[in-house]
């Protein structure tokens, strides 16, 4: 019977870099900046790293496939480098690798990184993924604002809530993200909007606008890895634990049966059960704060719905009552979350985890909460219908 | 001899107005937009293959042919075959003599002739998107559509009695392997010298092989896009008594090879059992077949897609969907299509055919279908389906943006997502029933290839 991952494995550290529009600089300098930050905080040297594990979605802009660029960017000491690319949670997936590795003894210290760079593509948005020979002969050519948006209509549909509702609480989402990101030096976008602004803002898949969507950052984030003894040796009184690592892929029942009513994801349901099942948590609003995967508004409200945050259907109804501002009951996104901080997609997973840390050590500065004990990250990769989705649970 | 089965028609939705061409054009080419009425406009998506495999599918019915012809000026392949690719979409036996006939609009009956002198069942498919100069009277005149008929042993809409060819090296249109659009010769030397010289012999033939006198002919289908030539060809030919059919100038325009069989479906209400129809077409010579209308004419709907079009005002459309407009389409409209013809072949039941899987052991329907798995070809083409999801995409690229695209819950089992189609297509939400249609999927922009797949449009009840 596995026993889980629940306390075997402490972040020694964690670094990120500036999200945004980076035009000075390509994938490897963005890697440096979010690795050099991470050896920094821990004081290690580099050749204290046993193994590392690469996260990077397209490999036609950036860097190329492999883990050889990273480990000619950051001149890693002779060891494992392994690319990894799992969607949107490519950046999760990296880390349960680097802590698989320390929990099964192989190394004591692992490095997990994520990256893209986005802003080499010429458009805004991010380019079309590869999807092999046979789909693109049948399926849509899509975008990631139309597969939301199908959640959106259904979710209204579903619940039988009203377009003008919708549209307010999905941009009463992004107004609070947006309030958020003002005080975190390193989000994207780091300007207010107001839900009318919202509201108003062009469609770009009926009934997502342009303040429904996360921009298309480029941008790194890592992680060190290592067992809590060496970190308490290293100094660390109370390290952050890793509670829970679980990632679910969809193996066709949304997209090929009748069975889903596309008003929720079935693979965030599955992984979050299996992650409070891993962590021992009984009542996931317990959790001191979370960092979901708001690619879009609808995504974060079908979220926390998904995650026990809400019951199905009310989420809309909270996010208008304030319950996950940052004031309120159940902080979400306390860093800007995509909407603002930014999604460089092989990065995010480990972004959320940055702020996880930041938040659990005290260091998140202007944003730190009171007195956080636990945080949860959670990423969707794909379509509502067919997606890879990781839910990780951080604590002391 | 075999005889007519069935017949079966498809016009594209769009009827793009004569005069939005002659505002668009007229400035620059006093003839553009000639004529009065609309002609129909296939939308970008739409092409002969799809207008043939639509029309086939109406002709076919149930039943079954061993061989295919596809008839057409307007190939999308010089090569490979178009009509291999049109079988496997309607899922005729692989035992199946297929062909391309091109280089006339007579192609058509010149087909029809030979399968009505043959006995076995035979599907000619012929459909035409014909492009010519922009603002030239010739696409003024010209239309989209596909019509298509089945012929074998059995009762049916009309009986064979006999036709004749005759051929001429009149060259009245030419275009050059390769050229896109053709050099027509002066109208009135194509009307004496070419119709009403060449036409007439060639019913005379028919109707001597046929034992039928020419005063006892009842109807004439002669296509003609000079106004005014049917009508002398009848009278230069002896008819006295024949009903011209309308040559659908104003609501389709010419649709090449397509046009005698949507005009004898079109006119097929005014035929009763019995009565002499005499079907002719123009083109390097004449071909005139002599059928006698059989029981299956009586309460024939005729062509009901003429009242069913949506009326079109921006003559870009035309140019647009022809390829021929340099529009901005943005970096996202800058992608190559993978042929993977080793994928396509491989998989060719199942995107041509639009074939899934039901599952022996779970009861599951399955698409793509993992054919390794025990179980049973479940087509779909003729099942629909109902929207679970869907969405009007205005980031996708598109050739008629938004892109529409959802969820689709298949009547039977089995869920699938699909491009919607047709320009209605951004109305469809969950819970409206859908039918498929087979449809260009994507146009490589460079080498021009295109790949097909099966679309969703609404399901009005009509069979449209």
């Amino acid at each position: 019977m596995a026993s889980g991952i629940k306390d075997k494995v402490a972040i020694l550290s964690m670094g990120c870099s500036r999200f945004g529009e980076r035009w000075d600089i390509g994938q490897e300098e963005l890697m440096r900046e979010a690795y050099a930050e991470a050896l920094t905080r821990a004081g290690i040297d580099p050749a204290a790293i046993g193994a590392a594990w690469y996260s990077s979605h397209y490999d036609d802009i950036g860097a190329g496939k492999s883990g050889v660029p990273m480990a000619m960017a950051l001149s890693l000491p002779d060891i494992g480098v392994t690319r990894v690319e799992n969607f949107c949670a490519g950046g999760t997936e990296a880390f349960r690798g680097a802590v698989f590795a320390v929990a099964s003894g192989s190394v004591d210290i692992a490095l997990a990184m994520g990256v893209e760079k986005l802003k080499d593509t010429g458009f805004a948005g991010l380019p079309t993924a590869s999807r092999g020979t046979l789909a693109p002969m049948y399926l849509p050519t899509h975008t990631n604002p139309g597969n939301f948006a199908q959640l959106a209509r259904a979710y209204e549909a579903v619940h039988g809530i009203a377009r003008q509702d919708l549209k307010r609480a999905m941009a009463h989402t992004s107004m609070k993200s947006h309030a958020n990101a003002v005080a975190n030096d390193k989000a994207h976008l780091r300007k207010p909007i107001t839900i009318e602004q919202a509201v108003q803002a062009p469609l770009v898949a009926d009934p997502l606008g342009l303040f429904d969507c996360c921009p298309v950052s480029d941008g790194a984030a890592c992680a060190l890895v290592t067992t809590p003894e060496i970190a308490r040796a290293l100094g660390q009184a109370e390290p952050v634990l890793v509670k829970a690592v679980q990632i679910v892929a969809s193996n066709g029942w949304e997209a090929q049966q009748q069975g889903w009513n596309g008003a929720y994801v079935h693979t965030t349901r599955q992984a979050a059960k299996a992650a409070y099942a891993e962590a021992g948590i009984a009542d996931p609003r317990q959790i001191s704060l979370t960092e979901l995967h708001d690619c879009f508004s609808i995504t974060e409200l079908v979220t926390l719905e998904d995650l026990g945050l809400a019951e199905p259907g009310t989420a809309w109804r909270a996010m208008l009552d304030g319950r996950f501002d940052a004031g309120g009951a159940q902080p979400c996104q306390i860093d800007g979350g995509l909407k603002c901080f930014g999604h460089p997609v092989g990065a995010s997973g480990l972004r959320m985890l940055y702020e996880g840390w930041l938040q659990l050590t005290g260091q998140a500065g202007a944003r730190q909460l009171g007195a956080p004990h636990s945080a949860l990250t959670h990423n969707l990769g794909g379509a509502p219908a067919q997606n890879v989705c990781s839910v990780t649970i951080l604590g002391l | 001899m075999a005889n007519i089965i069935r017949i079966g028609a498809c016009l594209p939705r769009l009827r793009l107005e004569r005069r939005a061409m002659a505002q668009a054009m007229g400035w620059l080419v006093p003839g553009a937009g000639a004529g009065r009425g609309t002609r129909t406009l296939a939308f970008w998506d739409e092409d002969s293959v799809t207008l043939a495999v639509a029309a086939a599918r109406g002709a076919l019915g149930r039943d079954r042919a061993e061989s295919l012809t596809f008839a057409t000026t307007t190939p999308p392949f010089a090569e490979p075959q178009n009509a291999a690719l049109i079988r496997a979409a309607l899922r005729l036996p692989a035992l199946c003599l297929t062909q391309d006939a091109t280089g006339t609009p007579r192609a058509t009956l010149l087909a029809l002739q030979a399968a009505l002198e043959g006995t076995a069942p035979a599907l000619i498919a012929a459909a035409d998107r014909p492009v010519a100069p922009a603002g030239s009277t010739a696409e003024s005149r010209m239309g989209d559509g596909g019509a298509a008929v089945l012929t074998g042993p059995g009762a049916g809409l009309f009986t064979y009695l006999g036709g004749a060819s005759l051929s001429a090296p009149f060259l009245h249109r030419t275009r050059a392997s390769g050229a896109e659009t053709a050099l027509d010769w002066e109208e009135r030397w194509q009307r004496e010298a070419g119709y009403q010289a060449q036409v007439p012999p060639a019913i005379a033939a028919a109707l001597t092989r046929a034992g039928v006198e020419a005063g006892a002919v009842d109807h004439l289908i002669l296509p003609c896009p000079i106004p005014g030539t049917a009508a002398t060809v009848a009278r230069l030919s002896g008819l006295t008594r024949a009903a011209l059919a309308e040559d659908l100038a104003d609501r389709t325009g010419d649709t090449g090879a397509a046009h005698p069989l949507l005009m004898l479906a079109a006119h097929l209400p005014r035929i009763a059992p019995g009565q002499i129809v005499v079907l002719a077409q123009f083109g390097q010579g004449a071909t005139a077949l002599v059928l006698r209308a059989g029981e299956g004419v009586a309460d024939h709907p005729g062509l009901p897609a003429l009242d069913q079009g949506i009326p079109e005002s921006n003559y870009l459309k035309l140019l647009a969907f022809q390829e021929r407009l340099d529009w901005d389409r943005g970096l996202r409209g800058r992608f190559i299509v993978q042929e993977a013809q080793s994928t396509a072949y491989r998989n060719a039941e199942a995107l041509l055919g639009f074939v899934a899987r039901r599952e022996a052991e779970t009861g599951l329907i399955r698409f793509p279908p993992r054919n390794d798995v025990p179980g049973e070809d479940w087509p779909l083409a003729d099942r629909g389906g109902i929207v679970a999801t869907a969405t009007a995409d205005r980031l996708a690229y598109s050739r008629h943006p938004p892109n529409c695209y959802g969820l689709l819950d298949l009547q039977g089992g089995g869920r699938l997502m699909m491009d919607f189609t047709d320009p209605e297509a951004a109305d469809l939400a969950p819970g409206d029933p859908v039918r498929f249609v087979f449809r260009v999927k994507d146009i490589d922009e460079h080498s021009g290839y295109r790949r097909y797949f099966w679309k969703a449009v609404r399901d009005t009840g009509r069979g449209l």
